[in-house]
């Protein structure tokens, strides 16, 4: 999923625009055949008569959504058959409305689509015979076609008035599934949304929103904003999933970080610049040298906690901002944290101890017991049977 | 991600039109063991046979529903709209698998039209992905001829037209083995089901043609499905009968368990052709549950293998050398023989006598078939700390696993000592004995093997500080480099000399080394430890080694041993110019020249700070690090070992420079990115 790759290849994981939107039918003494198709000539016959039997399916597969990648071209589609008696010489009407993208492309962001516009085209057709009269409606169509691959391909939504109808159709991106939100967790709100104003958020994430600065963890924002914990973290999960807020461990200055990757920092010159400006302790003073930040990056490794590079290296000195420098790492993945992880491994657990796992950090048990990380490292320090792991 | 197949479909097209001669798996009477089977499919569990799973899957309806979403949504509408030919088909929906595809709705979707013979063909219906490579198998004559005679008592519909069609050209066959999966699959994972359609299709191809295979499997499934639809009997006792009667479905049937099992197949079409096949997502997990390792990262890992990697073996040798087909290169015997994870590749290569190319590609077999894992040479210095994803937790199978190996030992006590990136050095002390040593040695490959733990490298990012900042503390972050840093305190010069004396040495180990080696690399770092200054500093490496060759005096590539002599009698006049602190030597005013040359390599910018080190005055030290500069080595991209090895340096001769430019180096530990790609860093959890 590399933004950066130039060349297309099939599984590169990109979208693809919608190069061609045809519609098929099947012609009472023709067969099937594309009666309208944007822009005209887009598949050509004998690519279409290859495949055709993928485009005017067995009623079976009638109403499913069927995506052929062959040839060359992928194309998505939606067969439907209208079924009336009088109205038809075959006593049905077969059509389908296809999108058609290059073969490389991921396409199931259309499948709504398709089966949207179909969808519409079912109610035209049965309103009015839009799609099998013969006139000039096939000028219609292809207008309504042309304006769906302009407006889609460039804003990703379109609204067309035709007749009594109006088609509103959008293109919503598939994503995987958010992480599950837990107590220790820190929300970060990306730049992007930073200048949106509050009004335009629902309820919950309005009243949540001021408290959300890459510093407070989901206790204390529900803490704060007097929103139920479960509440802001179904909030907080749905704003992950749009790529709104991104999820962080605390901060801490007894936190350990490792470096990984650190040479796009170097490599890429905008990625330095914008981290030049993000990490600045004072904008209106001279920005740090990424020579200090790189320094300080460099300098987190295993075993060093954060406190120890900062008296060493005084971050403050060269106005650099050390909370904002490790939030910025964390979030382009410069730097991870080191978690912290007690094991019990005596036989029988007891009390805190069933806490001790393996699969629960440091952060998160001081979140459930509400203890203090030094109140639980001396517990463990005590308990011979506890084994603290990084990771 | 789902990896494992829903279905193996087999179509099969000739003159006489198409017909879907078996899938796999099918509900049967035996119904129970399908219904397990795909609850296995969506489970990755090889295999579920109790029947209370059963009993809880019809109890738990939201469960099922959740459990089905890849397949046909609104397939019972479908159903009632078709006539059911069997009652068996009633039976498939409740089994989860391909539900509302009927044999008769599939069978002309998979008999592709010739244009689509011989290429991909993929075809999406819902939730499900079909893959295949539809291939056209011209039919043996000869074979048909006898079969017309063996069956034509049986097959007595078959038209005489056949024949007379085929005194012109032979006939073609389209067969079409078609892996139905979830669309939810990735890429790469349909990407390795097309090419397993695609050999299977070949296989057939040339089993066809050698002995007539194809004619006599088809010609047989036809026949069983015919008797069975002439009793009345349902769909599903046909695909029984053919699964008894049919060598192709019975091997069919066993690269389905093989694929939802280990993802390994060892199949043999027709007793006669094998075919091994790999898909890497599923054979990784063996290793490592819940990874993901798609083809395409193992290939990255690969593309940046280096002679000085060592390789793992993930399961013992003699277990590697059973399931090798006999047919196998002996070439990979020879490598076994010689495997150890103490070696380089580079010197297993010489003692299997084997070329390094040859290496690298058995090597990345047996990475792709998780056979063995790339690593760093397993020695006392290298540093190793717990992987970020290492399932360490009191649930996991592998504490029983561990202890089971190591009798008495404990996971975590063992793994909480690399909580802190630590060597094998460092957890041994010279007193004790070897054995012990050698026990954790064996740990530590243990842990390797199951990736609990991971390599940290030193990386060196060139970065000349500002003006105004001097005094940069940055010594401390090469203090914990290493032990061997411990030598810092002694004085340069005579280390110098040490490095010219270990020359010869160094020399004769190169030559031990594959003779096929970069040639002119090996040169140029030996001559890079001669301390002739570069004449022209802005050409490319090899030119300037040339260079060297005809000004530093000696005039031929034999001479090569004459070198360390000279470089000696040129290091001990800088032993001088450095034990006396002022440089009034004769030479230093000629140093002082090339000195200014060396300089011209760095910005205009840089070149303050770089004058301000005091080492920037030894013309050693100078050169040295304005070759490595030059080299790209300071970018972060290569590690401590990877300069040692391609420039021929000591540890401490490097550690000795780079602490002595410190103020211009930045110094980390991260690990080894080809190294690291192989670990799944997308666990969740990880955010």
């Amino acid at each position: 999923m590399q933004s950066s790759g130039k060349q297309y290849f099939e599984g590169c994981g990109k979208e693809g625009q919608i190069r061609c939107i045809f519609l098929s039918e099947f012609h009472a003494t023709a067969g099937s055949k594309i009666s309208c198709q944007v822009p005209p000539d887009y598949v050509q016959k004998d690519v279409f008569d290859a495949i055709s039997v993928y485009i005017i399916p067995k009623p079976h597969l009638q109403k499913c959504i069927l995506t052929v990648n062959a040839m060359d071209i992928k194309i998505v589609g939606y067969p439907v058959g209208i079924e009336d008696q009088q109205k038809y010489a075959r006593n049905a009407f077969l059509f389908n409305l296809c999108f058609v993208c290059d073969s490389w492309a991921r396409s199931v962001q259309y499948e709504p689509v398709v089966k949207k516009l179909s969808e519409y085209l079912i109610m035209m057709e049965e309103e009015s015979c839009f799609l099998s009269k013969e006139g000039d409606n096939k000028l219609k169509l292809m207008k309504i076609f042309e304006t769906v691959i302009n407006d889609l391909n460039k804003k990703k939504v379109t609204t067309i008035v035709e007749g009594d109808t109006t088609i509103y159709l959008k293109i919503v991106t598939h994503k995987p599934d958010p992480p599950v939100v837990k107590d220790h967790m820190v929300p970060l709100l990306l730049v992007d949304y930073q200048n949106t104003p509050l009004e335009n958020w629902d309820l919950t994430t309005q009243q949540i929103l001021p408290y959300i600065n890459g510093i407070n963890h989901i206790a204390r924002i529900a803490a704060e904003a007097d929103v139920e914990t479960n509440l802001v973290k179904s909030c907080v999960q749905n704003l992950v999933y749009y790529g709104v807020v991104q999820l962080l461990p605390i901060l801490k200055y007894s936190n350990v970080y490792m470096t990984q990757n650190l040479k796009s920092l170097i490599q890429n010159p905008s990625l330095t610049n914008a981290c030049r400006k993000y990490v600045a302790l004072k904008p209106d003073k001279v920005k740090p040298t990424i020579q200090k930040i790189f320094q300080f990056y460099a300098s987190m490794t295993h075993g060093v906690t954060l406190r120890v590079i900062c008296q060493r290296l005084c971050p403050q000195n060269h106005n650099i901002d050390e909370r904002k420098l490790v939030i910025f790492g964390l979030q382009h993945k410069f730097i991870r944290c080191i978690h912290k992880y007690p094991v019990f491994t005596g036989s029988v657990p007891s009390g805190r101890q069933k806490m001790y796992t393996g699969l629960s950090n440091f952060d998160e048990i001081c979140c459930k017991t509400g203890l203090s990380p030094s109140s639980i490292e001396k517990d463990i320090d005590k308990d011979t049977n506890v084994t603290v792991i990084w990771k | 991600m789902e990896i494992n197949p829903i279905a193996v479909i087999l179509v099969y097209m000739d003159s006489k039109g198409d017909r879907l001669l078996y899938r796999y798996p099918y509900a049967a009477d035996k119904s129970l063991n399908n219904q397990n089977l795909s609850y296995s499919v969506n489970n990755s569990l090889p295999h579920v046979d109790s029947s209370g799973s059963l009993t809880q899957k019809s109890g738990s309806d939201g469960l099922q529903k959740k459990r089905h979403r890849f397949a046909l949504q609104n397939s019972d509408d479908l159903l009632q709209t078709q006539p059911l030919n069997s009652a068996g088909n009633i039976a498939i929906s409740k089994a989860g698998q391909l539900q509302g595809f009927s044999d008769d709705v599939l069978a002309p979707l998979f008999a592709v039209k010739p244009q689509l013979c011989n290429q991909k063909f993929e075809l999406k219906v819902n939730d499900v992905r079909f893959v295949s490579h539809p291939t056209l198998v011209p039919r043996r004559e000869q074979q048909l001829q006898q079969q017309r005679s063996n069956f034509i008592s049986q097959l007595t519909n078959v038209t005489s037209v056949v024949p007379q069609q085929q005194q012109q050209q032979p006939q073609q066959m389209l067969v079409n083995i078609v892996f139905a999966l979830h669309a939810q699959a990735s890429y790469s994972i349909v990407k390795c089901y097309y090419d397993l359609s695609k050999r299977l299709g070949l296989a057939l191809k040339v089993e066809e043609q050698r002995v007539g295979y194809l004619t006599e499997e088809t010609v047989l499934m036809t026949r069983t499905h015919d008797e069975v639809s002439s009793q009345q009997l349902p769909l599903e006792k046909a695909f029984d009968l053919i699964s008894e009667r049919c060598t192709l479905a019975q091997s069919l049937k066993s690269i389905y368990h093989d694929l939802c099992t280990t993802g390994l197949l060892n199949a043999t079409i027709n007793q006669n052709l094998t075919l091994c096949f790999c898909l890497p997502a599923k054979a990784h997990q063996l290793h490592k549950k819940g990874s993901m390792v798609d083809p395409e990262t193992i290939d990255q890992c690969l593309k940046s293998l280096k002679p000085y990697h060592g390789m793992l073996l993930l399961v013992a040798a003699v277990e590697l050398l059973d399931c090798i087909p006999p047919a196998a290169a002996r070439m990979l015997f020879q490598l076994i023989e010689v495997y150890t994870p103490l070696m380089s590749l580079q010197s297993m290569a010489s003692d299997a006598d084997l070329s390094i190319e040859h290496v690298y590609k058995l090597v990345s077999h047996l990475v792709y078939w998780a056979k063995a894992t790339i690593i760093y040479p397993l020695c006392e210095t290298n540093v190793y700390v717990i992987a970020p994803d290492a399932p360490l937790h009191t649930k996991s199978h592998l504490v029983e696993k561990f202890s089971a190996r190591f009798p008495g030992m404990s996971l975590f006590e063992v793994i909480s000592d690399f909580s802190l990136p630590t060597s094998i050095g460092h957890l041994t002390t010279p007193l004790q004995q070897s054995a012990r040593q050698g026990i954790l040695a064996q740990m530590v490959l243990w842990m390797l093997q199951h990736h609990l733990l991971m390599q940290l490298h030193t990386y060196v990012q060139f970065m000349p500080g500002d003006v105004d900042d001097l005094d940069s503390d940055e010594d401390d972050d090469d203090d914990d480099d290493d032990d061997v840093n411990g030598g810092c305190e002694m004085e340069s010069a005579s280390l110098m000399d040490l490095a010219g004396s270990m020359l010869g040495q160094d020399d004769i180990l190169i030559a031990g080394r594959s003779s096929n080696s970069d040639d002119d690399l090996v040169a140029g770092s030996l001559l890079s430890l001669s301390s002739q200054p570069l004449p022209v500093p802005h050409t490319s490496r090899r030119s300037i080694t040339e260079d060297r060759f005809s000004a530093g005096g000696s005039t031929t590539s034999e001479n090569i041993a004459a070198q360390p002599s000279s470089s000696h009698k040129s290091n001990f006049s800088m032993t001088a110019s450095l034990s006396t602190d002022n440089c009034d030597s004769i030479d230093s005013i000629e140093d002082e020249e090339k000195i200014k040359e060396l300089l011209q390599v760095f910005d205009e910018s840089d070149r303050p700070a770089i004058r301000r080190i005091p080492a920037s005055a030894n013309l050693d030290d100078l050169s040295l690090m304005v070759k490595l500069y030059e080299a790209g080595y300071f970018k972060s991209e290569h590690h401590l070992e990877e300069i040692m090895y391609f420039e021929n340096l000591k540890r401490s001769q490097l550690l000795q420079l780079l602490d002595k430019f410190r103020e211009v180096l930045i110094i980390y530990e991260t690990e080894d990115p080809a190294i690291a790609s192989m670990y799944n860093n997308k666990m969740p959890g990880e955010w």
